[in-house]
């Protein structure tokens, strides 16, 4: 089947599929949305982002995004890299062995640290799983089952947070965390433009986090605060935003000047 | 100085100081950083672990993961990481999240999970360090727990059947080794010549798969075909790990006694021999020839020393 994929070319009508943008849509699932979004302009590939409120249902592996393409479906950033690379797009190829370990330490990093404190604040950080989570995930449907909905899948979250020893962090651990994340993001980019010679999977996952940090609000500014101490991350948002997401109004994240804060949730 | 601290935590077999990777990284780490630091392992003696190991007590304070307490024992003074660039500290942190996503899982699937594995070596060791009744509990309870991290962090679908679990999770593990090695190269250790908290953690999780005798061993196979990162395995246990004594021996440990005692006997007879070639020689500015007699003071060591010493 991967014979059959490299033959086709990357059709004019692929779709991505995320989450409602206005309403349902949550912190970690935006992050990652962005980042698959991120990655495929950065290899030039044509992608309309559709928003159903079942598009966690429709994944094959329950995780968001997922793009479909011809008549593949492929989810999350890992198995899309890999789809793509099949197609003959690979951003990571002039990388020699040892970048390329270290390109995959640091996404490894991303998802550790990053994607774990923002689903830590979103279901385990009882405020705003109250005032901002559970509002948002059933918000497509009747009571009592988007309350049903959301108790089950907050349960699981935090299962999951218990077997990694995340469940016993207090939220100042979890933002120290963020911090120390961040301070390695930045070290490691210092002045360049890119973490690499040229943008690769790294830079549309690092920019898909903190771009979502940076403009959604939430309860507290502290998590975007944590972002904002490092300026070379930010103006990297700022950069990868202009170059990538600029002209284009439809596929534009945002829906106003940069970088203002932006109410992508409430 | 520094108030005295203690470790406790598993104690080791198969010439490891400790069986366990967590317990194993933070020793290693004490001893890169000359934390002058007391480790008591658990046997059946010792109070029942409270709560996961390894744990370190300094007066007052008690910490219990490897992370805090290499935090701590940097705040003592005890720095590894003293030369590294903020370059290469941001590296060491992601190299670390890698070995957490991608090895920990095969690591406890090898240890915990694979029944052979865990029915006749994991758990009679463990169970065999714990006091009874707590040794008919605690490993249960260490493999269920494994189990559940598999489970809920690789476990979603579209992967449906833990064999396909246990499939994609070695996957994993062998492309991680195989980064580690591209990225150790030539180098003794991952940051030049000084080991750092990155070689503690690398050393931690890999040479309990280097060195523990499964009967399922698909994990130390791959391992040994890269011979860097079993080079520097052995370079951390031979010079940092050299006068450890493990509490309890298990079988393994004393048929390897047994062959280091036929061994040191054959190298006394070369060496008698080399003596009286050197007698010859001593006329010329020429070290004396390293007497061998420290092999006899090396118990439950390493198998590994007098080859070491005999290859110039």
């Amino acid at each position: 089947s991967s014979l059959s994929t490299a033959a086709e070319p990357w059709p004019e009508n692929a779709a991505l599929y995320q989450q409602l943008k206005d309403e349902q849509i949550l912190l970690s699932d935006n992050a990652s949305s962005l980042a698959v979004q991120a990655f495929l302009q950065m290899c030039n590939l044509p992608v309309r982002v559709i928003c159903r409120a079942n598009a966690e249902y429709m994944s094959p592996s329950g995780k968001l995004p997922f793009i479909h393409v011809g008549n593949q479906v492929v989810s999350e950033l890992g198995p899309i890299v890999q789809f793509v690379k099949a197609k003959g797009h690979s951003l990571s190829d002039g990388l020699d062995e040892v970048q390329k370990a270290e390109m995959k330490a640091y996404m490894e990093l991303v998802n550790n640290m990053l994607l774990t404190a923002e689903l830590y604040l979103q279901w385990c950080d009882d405020v705003t799983v109250e005032e901002i989570t559970h509002p948002r995930y059933g918000s497509p449907y009747p009571w009592p089952l988007n309350r049903i909905l959301s108790y089950q899948k907050q349960w699981e979250v935090r299962r999951k947070m218990k077997a990694i020893e995340w469940a016993g962090k207090t939220l100042e651990q979890v933002l120290e965390d963020v911090d120390q994340c961040c301070h390695a993001l930045s070290q490691r980019l210092g002045t360049q433009p890119y973490f690499f010679n040229k943008p690769t999977e790294l830079d549309a996952l690092v920019f898909g986090h903190l771009f979502t940090i940076l403009t959604t609000q939430l309860i507290t500014d502290e998590l975007s605060e944590k972002v904002k101490n490092y300026s070379n991350l930010t103006a990297f948002c700022r950069r990868i935003e202009q170059q990538y997401f600029g002209g284009q109004e439809k596929e534009s994240p945002t829906t106003a000047a940069p970088p203002a804060k932006r109410s992508l949730l409430r | 100085m520094a108030a005295p601290m203690e470790l406790s935590c598993w104690g080791g077999g198969w010439g490891l100081p400790s069986l366990h990777p967590e317990s194993l990284t933070v020793m290693a780490y004490a001893k890169f950083s000359g934390a002058p630091l007391t480790v008591n392992t658990i046997n059946n003696s010792w109070r029942a672990p409270k709560g996961d190991m390894p744990v370190l007590v300094s007066e007052d304070t008690v910490i219990s993961q490897p992370a805090k307490i290499l935090n701590f024992l940097r705040k003592q003074k005890y720095n590894a990481d003293y030369e590294l660039s903020a370059k290469q500290g941001a590296d060491t942190l992601a190299y670390i999240a890698l070995l957490e996503e991608k090895l920990l899982p095969a690591l406890l699937h090898t240890f915990w999970i694979e029944a052979e594995n865990y029915c006749s070596v994991t758990k009679p060791w463990f169970a065999s360090r714990i006091a009874f009744p707590l040794s008919l509990y605690v490993p249960g309870k260490m493999s269920r727990e494994a189990l559940n991290r598999i489970l809920l962090t690789k476990g979603g679908p579209p992967l449906y059947s833990l064999t396909e679990v246990e499939a994609q999770i070695y996957r994993d593990a062998k492309e991680c080794l195989n980064l580690l090695s591209k990225r150790l190269g030539t180098s003794q250790f991952f940051f030049g010549d000084t080991p750092t908290t990155l070689d503690a953690f690398v050393f931690g999780f890999l040479a309990p798969i280097y060195k523990v005798c499964f009967p399922r061993v698909q994990l130390q196979e791959h391992l040994k075909q890269l011979p860097n990162l079993c080079r520097f395995c052995d370079d951390i246990l031979t010079c940092y790990f050299r006068l450890t004594v493990s509490g309890h021996s298990p079988a393994g440990q004393d048929t390897a006694d047994a062959n280091l005692q036929k061994l040191t006997q054959l190298v006394n007879k070369e060496s008698n021999l080399i003596e009286k070639m050197d007698d010859n020689l001593r006329r010329s500015p020429q070290h004396p020839p390293r007497k061998l007699t420290t092999l006899k003071l090396a118990a439950g060591g390493e198998e590994s020393s007098p080859m070491s010493r005999l290859s110039p």
